[in-house]
């Protein structure tokens, strides 16, 4: 099986202001020596309690972030270093209503983007139509997204990062605040993904929607890993996945 | 499909801009404001030129603020939508969209050296002449090449530290005085002038002033000129090497979001 993620002993600290004036600085170590890796056409989840350092790995891995050590590598190059033979492979959406252009409508949006992942007219005009119609906002494609409600902005984030037809596709919390119809049509999309052979990393906190979607999954917590595996192996003996999820994080209580 | 980006970023930012109240009263209000209050002051101090320092002037007041509030803010803003980190993490080349955004802007602010033109001839019927038409376009080009380099290197600057807003807002004035904008520079104490003889600015323009009365003196022009291409060409230098720092940069201090 072709690796595409292979995290190794991946650490990243942020130095925070602690004090307004004069220099009140901590250290804090939000990814502290994690490691995993990810088959190609995998769904692979990252849980963890706010603050764990999801996001933080997710930055690393989509080249927004430069590791403090470690390895840390996407489809075999790294990604601080080697992030320009990455970028073009890759897509990622951060869930919510930030990252979008309100004052551009969802095609104006999406026809940027695709400049910017430099695809040729002929691709952006097949594409985006197709887009559209994937995350259903073909019939407000030309209003502009400040007049779309959250689920709508979300939906389009969907399609930016569907934009480039990305091998690997970061999700980070991508399901929250959509309503549930919203919330399905996301999980018939990453499970299409997955049919088309590519592969999806995303980060929810949502267990059952972890365990119906993902092929395999590492639970960290305070930024080391506590777990990792199938749903099945990481239940064990509990009646759900939540009750194991709890289980772990209250056994790691500092 | 590096002009695709470029056009394309040039086109959305004229766009978001425009829809922005305040870059709105920068680019239209600010440069009417203007030429009535440095008209009515050099009315009364008796220059006769009013195009070369009232619309001059003001226009340049306008383009210059716009620069400042928006070229320079536009990364912030980018940042708190979210959106920096997109755009940065795309193929494209994040100076050539830096740039894209850049060109725009300086192009929709030139506006505002119209609408200063506008309120002169509407308003005090300030004659319109201009001593050497070609030379003032030369000047022209000149000045708005000279404006963008130094935009991105604010923008560069602003990329890699959040705090750089606070510097810009308080270098608009300054500016504008060492530059010359309203008054030439030689009433400046000498020391202040050496200063402002680094700043590419003064040049361009003292090149817009010259063609308006009209250049009698061609070599003096066009030594200027090349001063004045001179000193940008090294503002380019230095905002080449700052980008080439700035991918590897932002990545470290994390300051692509606000987080
Ligand atoms: N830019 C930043 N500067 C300082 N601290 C940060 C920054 N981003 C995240 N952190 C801290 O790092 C830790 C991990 O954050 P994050 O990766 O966002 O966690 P998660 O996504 O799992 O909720 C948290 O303690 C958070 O406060
Ligand atoms: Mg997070």
């Amino acid at each position: 099986m072709e690796q595409v993620i292979e995290v190794q002993a991946l650490r990243r600290e942020y130095v925070r202001q602690t004090r307004l004036f004069r220099s009140g600085k901590k250290v804090v170590k939000a990814v502290d020596g994690i490691s995993f890796s990810v088959a190609r056409g995998e769904i692979f989840g990252l849980l963890g309690q706010n603050g764990a350092g999801k996001t933080t790995t997710i930055k690393m891995l989509t080249t927004l972030l430069a590791p403090s050590s470690g390895e840390c590598r996407v489809l075999g190059y790294r990604s601080f270093g080697e992030e320009k033979k990455i970028r073009p492979r890759i897509n990622f959406i951060f869930g919510g209503e930030m990252g979008v252009y309100r004052r551009l409508s969802a095609r104006d949006n999406l026809h940027y983007f695709s400049n910017l992942y430099l695809l040729s007219r002929a691709e952006q005009a097949k594409r985006i139509d197709a887009i559209l119609k994937l995350v259903d906002l073909a019939d407000r494609a030309d209003d502009l997204a400040e007049t779309y409600s959250k689920g709508m902005i979300q939906r389009l984030q969907i399609a930016r990062g569907l934009i480039n037809n990305p091998e690997i596709l970061f999700m980070d919390e991508p399901t929250v605040g959509l309503d549930p119809l919203g919330a399905r049509m996301l999980r018939d999309i990453i499970r299409r993904l997955r049919e088309e052979g590519r592969t999806v990393l995303l980060t929810t906190h949502y267990l059952a929607e972890a365990e119906e979607l993902c092929d395999r999954m590492v639970i960290i917590n305070r930024g080391k890993l506590v777990a990792g595996g199938t749903p099945a192996q990481i239940k064990g003996d509990c009646a759900t996945l939540e009750d194991a999820y709890v289980r772990l994080i209250e056994e790691d209580k500092p | 499909m590096k002009l695709a980006v470029l056009y394309s970023t040039m086109v959305l930012q004229m766009k978001k801009s425009f829809v922005r109240p305040m870059f709105r009263f920068c680019l239209l209000a600010n440069p009417i404001l203007n030429t009535i209050l440095l008209y009515e002051m050099f009315r009364t101090a008796g220059e006769e030129s009013f195009l070369a320092y009232v619309v001059l002037g003001a226009g340049l007041m306008g383009l210059w603020s716009c620069i400042c509030f928006s070229s320079a803010g536009d990364i912030n803003r980018e940042r708190y939508s979210g959106t920096l980190a997109l755009i940065f993490a795309t193929p494209a080349s994040f100076p050539l969209i830096i740039l894209g955004k850049i060109i725009g802007n300086t192009l929709l602010s030139l506006l505002s050296l119209l609408i200063s033109l506008v309120t002169a001839v509407l308003l005090f019927r300030v004659p319109l002449s201009i001593g050497s038409p070609l030379l003032f376009l030369a000047a022209l080009a000149g000045t708005v090449t000279c404006f963008v380099v130094i935009s991105s290197v604010i923008a560069c600057l602003l990329t890699l530290s959040r705090k750089t807003e606070l510097y810009m807002n308080c270098l608009e004035i300054p500016i504008i005085l060492l530059c010359g904008f309203v008054f030439p520079v030689s009433i400046l104490p000498p020391a202040v002038q050496a200063l402002s003889r680094a700043l590419s600015p003064t040049y361009a323009i003292e090149l817009l002033r010259m063609s308006l009365y009209g250049v009698t003196d061609l070599r003096l022009f066009w030594e200027k000129f090349g001063i004045m291409l001179a000193i940008t060409a090294l503002y380019a230098i230095l905002s080449g090497l700052l980008y080439r720092r700035i991918d590897r940069r932002v990545r470290i201090a994390a300051t692509l979001e606000v987080a």
